[in-house]
């Protein structure tokens, strides 16, 4: 038997050389399996909106039953937390300052008189704005909260004439996690498609053994074949964890079809492979390749793709960016399947698209990767 | 003395030697500035909504039409009949559809509660709470000034309304990227100095030029000094850069000491080159150096409250971020850029990472230098 002769044995020799690779370094092969599952948990569980028991300083400078009513209620909202009292003005600047608490109400003098006797009640909330988040929610909180009491006061003589029925569809407990976790899969496998395969290509060059397969009888596809296939394999293991543990830890349901959801995958793994051969076909060091795969593929792929930040929200210049961003359709199909459950009907569209992005960018970088190697 | 100078001078050579590199050092921040700024806002827009109007009255087009005006939804689709709701959610052209009952103004001339049914696609739970929110503030107010206009009509009636006034300080228009420039600039020194001093030492390593330095006259503890003071000076341009864009791009009014920035940063170069060294100290390959790097990384951002609050979390998540050295740098930094915070309040802050850099560094260096024996 010859290996050398023939397609197949020399695509199974660099294959196997690749895996020798990955497999010698056990450190590294730790990270790729312990990375997903770290990530599950700590994007689960560490990202919402969803903020609750906001620091409050509080001045009351009534003291009466009403003024405690008032308090009492909002804070048994779970809102807000009361960590500091004042009994005037000063010292709220510095609690502030120091970071005591976010936001700090100020009950004026006669407000339970008031609130019998004047049309207008005032209250000031004095917010901490540098933290942009919570200052807003907080306002919100409060805002609400005040629309509510005016009705209570009001209820001899007014009632709220409108209910808000919220139902919920394909995430009808709103958990964050249902949303986020499945996300995790169109940013693992990119990472590991597109920055680990580029800095592999590259690598060779760099340290010069691309030389010495070039005057082997090795073909430049054979060459860029063997050494992505075990990334594909890693990153399709990694994309399966995510979504078993999610299942799993934070019951998000699988509701479409499994199969629909693999050949997704595998167009979106072409796509971020394209986009790994594109780079290493450019980049002379690894360095290069990986600063370069970071602008192009992990920055887009978190930030421009919906994973966590709604594209709606952005400025007009970037959302017509996130069309060329793979993720954004991937994750539009992982989430369709796994939460809605539709058919493949509805996702055709962003089907197409990966597979169109993918080979598109193949074309190119594969063209350019035979020029870069003949100089 | 001579031989540190020497190596430094090798490394800006070879950073010279290659362009693309060097532009890359500057096109990366220059990217994450700008997308960062304007991704991370809490304040959701545009919901994508649609409007199924049974009642077809002047109450229910009066709604409408404050839903349509309001900035934080765009009206997709107005209905008189309920069919294809269903239709529009599933294929995601609206998040968010509102249904006006029969009856609604009627109900609402005799007082009668009525429920105006939200349907909501509740895929992206933050984007939904947040929208219900609107939806019930929009409701609210059409009740306030319902009530208020009742108010002044029956004069001397027993109405009373609550008036909260809100004043916000140190940011007063709430934006967002006042909060996040700084956060982006802690976040560019963490990432590129520990990268590029993690692959900066393993390449050598790779390439097998590290041999030919350890058998040159040049001791370990000056290739090490002579390697951190560039990676420092990069760490130090790409702050610099974060500065001019928060000023100049995104006019955000720095009221702190950058001094005392300055020196905080000093401080946490440490823990971040320190993480450069352990990384490079274990790793083989740049390969492993980038993604065991890549890996504490997302491990920072996410503990560090840069992104995501951390007073939010469960508390072994909150635990879990004491951990976190760039938690204490990115709370420093805000409060500097922001507040105008001086030393006296940050004490907290620059003792944990006087400890982290202490710590991280001492090891990292102990590994380095057992590791090249």
């Amino acid at each position: 038997m010859k290996p050398e002769s023939g397609v197949k044995p020399r695509l199974f020799a660099i294959l196997q050389k690749e895996f020798i690779h990955i497999f010698r370094d056990p450190r590294s092969l730790v990270i790729i399996f312990l990375w997903p599952i770290l990530m599950v948990f700590m994007y689960g569980y560490a990202i919402t909106f969803d903020i609750r028991e906001i620091r409050l300083g509080l001045l009351d400078e009534d003291l009466s039953t009403a003024s405690r009513d008032f308090v009492r209620d909002l804070t048994g909202s779970g809102y807000f937390r009361i960590t500091q009292r004042f009994s005037s003005r000063e010292g709220i600047e510095h609690g502030m300052l120091e970071r005591r608490f976010t936001a700090a109400l100020i009950l004026p003098k006669d407000f339970g008189r008031d609130l019998r006797t004047v049309r207008e009640v005032p209250v000031q909330l004095l917010v901490d704005g540098s933290n942009v988040t919570t200052a807003t929610v907080a306002v919100n909180y409060l805002r609400s909260f005040y629309s509510l009491r005016t009705l209570e006061l009001n209820a001899g003589t007014f009632r709220m004439p409108f209910s808000v029925e919220p139902r919920v569809w394909y995430n009808p407990d709103l958990k964050s996690a249902h949303f986020i976790v499945p996300g995790l899969v169109a940013v693992v496998m990119m990472m590991i498609c597109a920055l680990l395969t580029s800095v592999t290509l590259v690598r060779e060059r760099e340290t010069g053994t691309l030389e010495q397969i070039l005057v082997s009888p090795i073909r430049p596809f054979e060459m860029v074949a063997g050494k992505v296939a075990p990334y594909i394999l890693l990153a399709l293991l990694d994309s399966a964890m995510v979504i078993v543990f999610s299942i799993l830890v934070f019951h998000v349901p699988f509701r479409g079809n499994a199969a629909f959801l693999l050949a997704a995958s595998l167009s979106y793994v072409y796509c971020a492979l394209s986009i790994g051969v594109l780079i290493s076909s450019r980049a002379k060091t690894q360095q290069v390749a990986m600063m370069a795969a970071m602008v192009m593929t992990f920055l887009p792929s978190f930030l421009l793709s919906g994973f966590i930040f709604p594209i709606a929200s952005l400025p007009l210049v970037l959302q017509a960016v996130t069309y060329l961003v793979p993720a954004r359709y991937f994750l539009v199909i992982i989430r369709s399947v796994m939460l809605k459950g539709v058919g493949m009907a509805a996702l055709i569209k962003p089907f197409l698209f990966l597979l169109g992005f993918g080979t598109v960018v193949m074309a190119a970088s594969v063209r350019r990767f035979k020029t870069n190697l003949e100089d | 003395m001579r031989k540190i100078v020497y190596i430094i001078r090798k490394e800006f050579l070879q950073m010279r030697r290659d362009p693309p590199m060097m532009a890359l050092l500057f096109i990366v921040p220059i990217v994450q500035l700008l997308i960062l700024g304007y991704t991370v806002s809490t304040e959701v827009r545009n919901i994508r909504m649609a409007i199924c109007d049974l009642d077809n009255s002047p109450v229910s087009r009066e709604l409408a039409d404050r839903f349509r005006h309001s900035r934080y939804f765009q009206i997709r689709d107005v209905d008189r009949q309920q069919t294809r709701i269903g239709r529009l959610l599933d294929d995601g052209r609206v998040s968010v559809a509102l249904v006006f009952p029969k009856g609604l103004s009627e109900n609402l001339a005799r007082f009668m509660p009525t429920g105006i049914q939200v349907l909501m696609d509740g895929q992206d739970s933050n984007t939904s709470t947040i929208a219900l929110g609107y939806v019930s503030g929009i409701l609210e107010n059409y009740v306030q000034d319902v009530l208020a206009l009742a108010a002044g009509r029956l004069e001397g009636s027993d109405l009373h309304l609550l008036r909260v006034e809100v004043r916000v300080w140190y940011n007063e228009d709430l934006k967002a990227s006042h909060y996040m420039v700084p956060g982006i600039a802690v976040f560019l020194l963490t990432l590129v100095t520990s990268l590029i001093s993690a692959m900066g030492l393993v390449r050598e390593k790779e390439i097998g030029t590290l041999e030919q330095l350890l058998v040159s006259p040049v001791k370990k503890h000056e290739l090490l000094i002579g390697k951190m003071i560039p990676f420092s000076a990069v760490g130090f341009i790409e702050l610099a850069l974060a500065i001019l864009f928060a000023k100049l791009w995104y006019r955000i009014p720095i009221v702190g000491n950058l001094g005392l920035f300055a020196l905080f940063s000093l401080i946490y170069l440490f823990t971040t080159l320190g993480i450069g060294l352990l990384v490079s100290a274990s790793a083989q390959t740049q390969q492993q150096a980038m993604f065991m790097t890549v890996f504490l990384m997302f491990f920072f951002i996410i503990m560090s409250g840069f992104l995501f609050p951390v007073e939010n979390m469960p508390l072994t998540m909150r635990t879990l971020s004491y951990l976190d050295p760039m938690r204490y740098m990115i709370t420093a930094t805000r409060e500097i850029f922001i507040k105008g915070a001086t030393l006296h309040s940050l004490y907290g802050q620059g003792f944990a990472l006087v400890a982290f850099s202490g710590v991280i560094f001492t090891f990292a260096v102990w590994r380095f230098q057992s590791r090249m024996k």
